[in-house]
């Protein structure tokens, strides 16, 4: 699409007076944010992905930016990878209790403290923070102005978890189903493109794989794996869950091979590969985008279901499922469950609301209606 | 998850108490784990052909046993809840097909809308919270209470039905929000067609031309559904009757993978494959008895 209206732009002056047609991911997006309640829940996601990406800032015991005997760090960086948290500090015995040893250490030291001062995976204790009293533990943690959300058993903050526990919830989402739509597009496009026995071949595995139940899968998968980690659950959500994607691609293919745009680039004797990457599947990405959406909230359903059955990340991660699950040994803690549980579902609804959203923008019948 | 079904069994009875290593490869000999997999997997294949599943490790019990022992509480939750799903999510459908746009059936579809996104474990725990645990109006988890044995026919109906209330609940409110907006969609499309015109233009009622004209085309679709819904109908939800410790399938599946009860996880396994191609098949044999214009020998 895009190298036709080049090469139109490109010659006389009187094609230009045509109105160049906005190509179908403009016309997409501007269906799109007619919707109102669709745009909300993108606001939404967006704003998810600020709190994840920002975690360490918003909640945290590690200083964003601090000044230690000369030099400038950034220890929040290691809630991210423990690696990135330079090792000046476990050298200098810091022990995780940077207000006291900051000062004690390195009297002209300075430091950008998180915008709350609470850890993901450990309790605070009295005066860690000058005046701050330690969090309450067992079932004492009711929230409060000091933990928003409550503590855990542990004396955990909540708020702080939930925080952290985002980047876990989004990056299921994406790295699962960016695995399964690499795998969906490709069998799709082949599938659709070349047709004949390819697409039979393809159309069985979709079939084949179709019929295997993704949690009985992961269950069975966690039982025989020595130490299964949350990137071995990533992966075979994304090995099982292409198949809608494929059956998507596969049906834009086989329509829009046969349209004029391709009939043109074959004539002009541009290369197979070229035709189905540069010119099809731009085209037939907004429609796949569906089934795309949609499987990252079942992802972060089948994520936090199985944190809450206990085989999810390792213990000490914060995930919104292992909330719950802690919630469930002791019903009385009611903010464990009521917190979480909303998180998982406000992240569900605002994808199942984009993907519906793509659904009624890219879909032609009801492009006509309006 | 680390450990064989053996170490995982007396550590589970006794930390102290570990077993030799002379008794454990005579164990290990006795259950057939000391064979390298392949050949363990051909020896399981090979029994599976004459229907011998094995016997369950940590239960001491054939797997097939097993099976059958906790198909009947399953059947309790998901038969109900289908049933439920289907009384309720016709008329809805119906009825939000019939008052398209209006306020309450913009309400309701926003309502539905909302609990089709709702985790059915996070409303579990809700409904715990509330109805067991504040109220005390429904008994928290199980399928039966102590003196069951000694209850009368109808007390022991009662019982159990107190028991499946909140397992049914959960289950059915997903499905029932994905079956009536599922109706609605199919019912808007068939609305727009023509002969529907035709049938209004003739002076058929409202109620006529949307039940007996309409709806008899979105059953199709429906009836579909069915087929599909086959696997989740005898597999139950892991963490469902997880939550509501309900002796199912799907809380025999989770026990077997906490025992590493192998012979119990390939037979669970197997069985919820075997389930979920049936359904496929089904799917499609309900289509092409349905709709006359679907021929099962085509091509």
């Amino acid at each position: 699409m895009q190298e036709q209206s080049e090469t139109a732009e490109n010659t006389t002056s009187e094609q230009k007076t045509v109105k160049k047609s906005p190509s179908f991911w403009a016309e997409t997006w501007q269906r799109f944010k007619g919707r109102k309640m669709a745009m909300l829940a993108l606001i939404y996601i967006c704003f998810l992905g600020f709190v994840a990406v920002f975690a360490p800032a918003i909640a945290g015991t590690k200083p964003v930016i601090c000044k230690y005997k000369g030099h400038i760090y950034f220890p929040a960086l290691g809630y991210f990878r423990r690696e990135w948290e330079n090792p000046i500090f476990l050298k200098d015995r810091f022990r995780n209790r940077y207000p006291v040893n900051l000062k004690k250490k390195d009297p002209n030291s300075w430091a950008i403290w998180p915008l709350v001062y609470q850890d993901p995976y450990r309790r605070v204790y009295d005066n860690e923070w000058k005046g701050l009293p330690g969090n309450p533990t067992q079932d004492n943690g009711a929230p409060s102005l000091r933990n928003w959300f409550g503590t855990d058993q542990r004396g955990v903050d909540v708020f702080t978890q939930m925080v952290h526990g985002t980047t876990i919830a989004l990056l299921v989402g994406f790295v699962s189903m960016g695995i399964a739509g690499v795998i969906g597009i490709i069998v799709g496009a082949l599938a659709g493109f070349y047709g004949k026995w390819i697409d039979m071949v393809l159309s069985r595995l979709i079939e084949v794989v179709m019929c295997i139940p993704t949690l009985i899968l992961i269950l069975a998968i966690i039982a025989i794996i020595d130490s299964p980690t949350i990137w071995h659950m990533m992966a075979i959500i994304g090995c099982t869950g292409w198949t809608g994607i494929a059956r998507l691609a596969r049906a834009e293919f086989m329509k829009l091979r046969e349209s004029d745009f391709v009939l043109a680039a074959k004539t002009t004797g541009v290369g197979q590969f070229r035709i189905i990457f540069r010119y099809i599947l731009p085209n037939s990405l907004a429609p796949v985008l569906v089934p795309i959406t949609f499987g990252i909230a079942a992802a972060i359903l089948i994520e936090s279901g199985l944190s809450f059955l206990g085989f999810g990340a390792p213990p000490p991660n914060p995930s919104w499922g292992t909330l719950l699950n802690l919630g469930r040994q002791n019903l009385q803690m009611w903010w464990l469950i009521v917190f979480p549980g909303m998180a998982i579902f406000l992240a569900v609804l605002a994808y199942n609301l984009i993907g519906e959203g793509i659904q009624e923008a890219s879909d032609p019948r009801l492009r006509d209606a309006n | 998850m680390p450990g064989t079904p053996i170490s995982v069994n007396m550590a589970m009875v006794d930390p102290g108490k570990e077993l030799s290593r002379a008794d454990i490869k005579r164990m290990e000999k006795a259950y057939g784990l000391n064979k390298p997999w392949p050949q363990a997997y051909m020896l399981w294949v090979k029994n599976v052909v004459q229907f011998d599943f094995g016997r369950s490790i940590s239960r001491k019990q054939p797997v097939a046993r097993l099976i059958m022992e906790r198909i009947g509480p399953t059947l309790i939750l998901s038969v109900s809840s289908l049933l439920l799903t289907y009384l309720l999510a016709i008329p809805i459908g119906l009825y939000s097909s019939a008052r398209q746009g209006r306020l309450d059936e913009r309400t309701t579809g926003t309502i539905l809308y909302m609990l089709y996104s709702f985790p059915s474990f996070v409303a579990a725990l809700f409904l715990q919270i509330y109805l067991a645990n504040k109220l005390g109006w429904l008994p928290l988890y199980g399928m039966k209470s102590d003196g069951y044995s000694s209850m009368t026919a109808t007390q022991q109906a009662w019982d159990i039905f107190k028991h499946a209330l909140m397992p049914v609940i959960c289950y059915t409110y997903g499905s029932l929000a994905y079956y009536s907006r599922f109706i609605r969609a199919n019912m808007q499309e068939v609305l727009r067609q023509d002969y529907i015109r035709t049938a209004r233009a003739k002076g058929l009622g409202p109620v006529n031309v949307l039940v007996k004209h309409a709806f008899r085309n979105t059953f199709i679709p429906l009836v579909t559904l069915i087929g599909l819904t086959l696997p989740s109908l005898l597999g139950g939800s892991v963490i469902i009757e997880r939550i509501f410790s309900w002796p199912g399938m799907g809380q025999l599946y989770f026990e077997s993978i906490l025992e590493r009860d192998y012979p119990t996880i390939m037979g669970l396994t197997l069985m919820f494959s075997i389930l979920t191609l049936a359904g496929q098949l089904m799917a499609d044999i309900f289509y092409a008895l349905a709709d006359p214009r679907v021929k099962i020998a085509d091509h």
